[in-house]
């Protein structure tokens, strides 16, 4: 699916003047890439992901999601053809893994059985077999990343909204979680809108990376990624790999230094 | 098994320590009694208290007035739990029913419940009944504000993660809203069961006509000074509401083990 964005524009409500969190941001995320959205903390990443995904509400801009495969039909409403994996997951603590990852074939009235068997068909694409009547608060962090990214899986909608997935895994954890979700993009080619703190990480999944600016966030600059795919760990060490780094390392510095005065202007 | 010290669990010595600090006040208990010739009418030594105990359970007055005692606490429990859940969740769900019941609670809450005692006497008698609406009013209140909280403290996160795996309204009450405030609706049916104990006892040794429970064999044997027996039925009573508040943790972990935290 394609998404088009333009002249987007948020403002939270904060009791006073109210936070710019973006400015206009305008772009197209080609349909079947993956796109990495990179920024300093509190840039607005977040917020944009969940506005195309359909859970807050722009206060004004236009969002138009189209298939470029059916150009005829009508566009899709922000939300209708994307699932969202969250920052922080937001697992349900009294389910199950297995009652976890069918959640929504359960609210679409999709039979016991058949759901089970389609969870655990996708909880063995995520690595995750034999853990099914677990409980979430006995799994490791990895693991319950797994679940969440299986839970989103199984809707199969063509658009993926990845806010910071692995950023609270130990570094051998996020290896492996990146190269599987490398594997399932490659097979599945979802639309994917991935946001991360981690160049290194931007390069190694990403079709394209979207530098955003400190808040209120705009992009900077659009950097496309043109490695090779399938794509492993061992690219890190290639030429291309560190010009990239260094391109967008520089690109973030600037911005990075300006959220942090931020935050001390907002403090002092 | 090893010696204990240094291991991770805690020594024998202290594990025991619970039981010997019991044992200790009631062997200095004893000795006071006795030493001193206290008149078991003041203070009875713990050896006759248990006599007197013994002879109790086995004529058959202890069971039958705990019986009768429990049956009372699960009704008014049942009622105040069933209403006050109820309430509690529809508080949570609808604004509009929200905005009718909240006056009514925070004017009721803070009026001590027992003080309804005379009226309710009045309009009830001193009967079944009675005994049943001050316990379950009374339990009601900590029910239906840790449900009404339980459903307002809700994790939006979870809201807006079910709302976008495809839940309907409904559904994201019934599915994750509800759920999402068991452990809420749990600790307010700890307390209910509490205050329902406190209130059903109270509530025989006041009106209590039926001349029977726990409340009444206390007031009974206190009016004619059996110290003995008030001591005996009160460690039975402890012991029984003891058991009781340990079942119902039991049953809260067995439900929803998720919704335990773990010591
Ligand atoms: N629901 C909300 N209500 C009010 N303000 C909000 C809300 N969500 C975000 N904000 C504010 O909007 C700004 C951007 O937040 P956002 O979460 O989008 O940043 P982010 O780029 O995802 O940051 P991070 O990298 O730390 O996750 C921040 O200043 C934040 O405080
Ligand atoms: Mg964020």
């Amino acid at each position: 699916m394609d998404i088009v964005i333009e002249k987007l524009v948020q403002v939270w409500d904060d009791g006073r003047d109210g936070v710019r969190a973006l400015d206009g941001i305008s772009h197209h995320f080609r349909s079947g890439r993956l796109t990495c959205l990179l920024g300093p903390s509190g840039c607005g990443k977040s917020t944009l992901v969940q506005i195309v995904g359909g859970i807050e509400q722009a206060t004004s801009g236009l969002i138009r999601i189209t298939d470029p495969n059916n150009p005829t039909a009508p566009a899709a409403r922000a939300g209708e053809r994307s699932i969202m994996m969250w920052q922080n997951l937001n697992l349900f603590p009294w389910r199950n893994v297995i009652d976890n990852v069918a959640f929504g074939l359960e609210m679409d009235g999709v039979a016991r059985q058949q759901r089970y068997s389609r969870a655990k068909e996708l909880l063995a694409t995520v690595g995750l077999k034999n853990f099914e009547y677990k409980m979430c608060s006995q799994l490791s962090g990895g693991m319950r990343q797994r679940v969440a990214l299986a839970r989103a899986l199984i809707m199969d909608q063509p658009i993926l909204l990845m806010d910071e997935p692995f950023a609270a895994l130990d570094a051998q954890t996020k290896i492996i979680m990146q190269e599987e979700l490398t594997r399932i993009f490659e097979k599945m080619r979802k639309t994917i809108l991935f946001v991360t703190h981690a160049i290194d990480e931007a390069i190694l999944i990403g079709d394209e990376v979207v530098v955003m600016t400190a808040r209120p966030g705009r992009i900077k600059e659009i950097i496309a990624i043109d490695l090779p795919r399938p794509r492993t760990q061992e690219l890190v060490n290639s030429p291309e790999f560190g010009r990239l780094y260094d391109r967008i390392l520089h690109l973030i510095r600037q911005e990075v230094l300006d959220a942090m005065r931020q935050q001390d202007e907002a403090v002092a | 098994m090893s010696n204990g010290r240094g291991g991770r669990r805690p020594s024998m010595w202290l594990r025991l320590l619970p039981a010997l600090s019991i044992i200790l006040f009631l062997l200095l208990w004893e000795m006071v009694v006795r030493l001193r010739g206290i008149l078991p009418i003041v203070l009875p030594a713990p050896s006759s208290i248990f006599n007197y105990l013994v002879a109790m359970v086995a004529d058959g007055s202890l069971p039958y007035h705990l019986a009768v005692t429990f049956a009372r606490i699960i009704a008014g429990f049942l009622v105040a739990g069933f209403l006050g859940v109820l309430i509690g969740v529809l508080m949570g769900m609808s604004s509009i029913f929200s905005r009718i019941i909240d006056p009514w609670i925070a004017a009721l809450y803070p009026l001590p419940k027992i003080s309804l005692i005379p009226l309710l006497i009045i309009w009830l008698g001193t009967g079944e009944a009675y005994i049943l609406t001050i316990s379950a009013v009374t339990a009601f209140f900590p029910v239906v504000i840790s449900t009404y909280a339980g459903i307002r403290q809700t994790d939006s996160g979870l809201v807006n993660t079910a709302r976008d795996l495809g839940a309907s309204e409904w559904q994201v009450q019934t599915k994750v809203v509800v759920p999402a405030a068991v452990p809420s609706i749990f600790a307010g049916l700890q307390l209910g069961m509490g205050v329902t104990i406190i209130l059903v006892v109270a509530a025989e040794m006041i009106g209590g006509s039926n001349q029977s429970g726990m409340g009444y064999l206390l007031i009974r044997f206190g009016q004619v000074m059996e110290t003995e027996k008030v001591f005996a039925s009160l460690i039975a009573l402890a012991v029984f509401g003891g058991v009781i508040i340990k079942l119902q943790s039991a049953m809260d972990r067995w439900i929803a083990p998720w919704a335990v935290k773990k010591s």
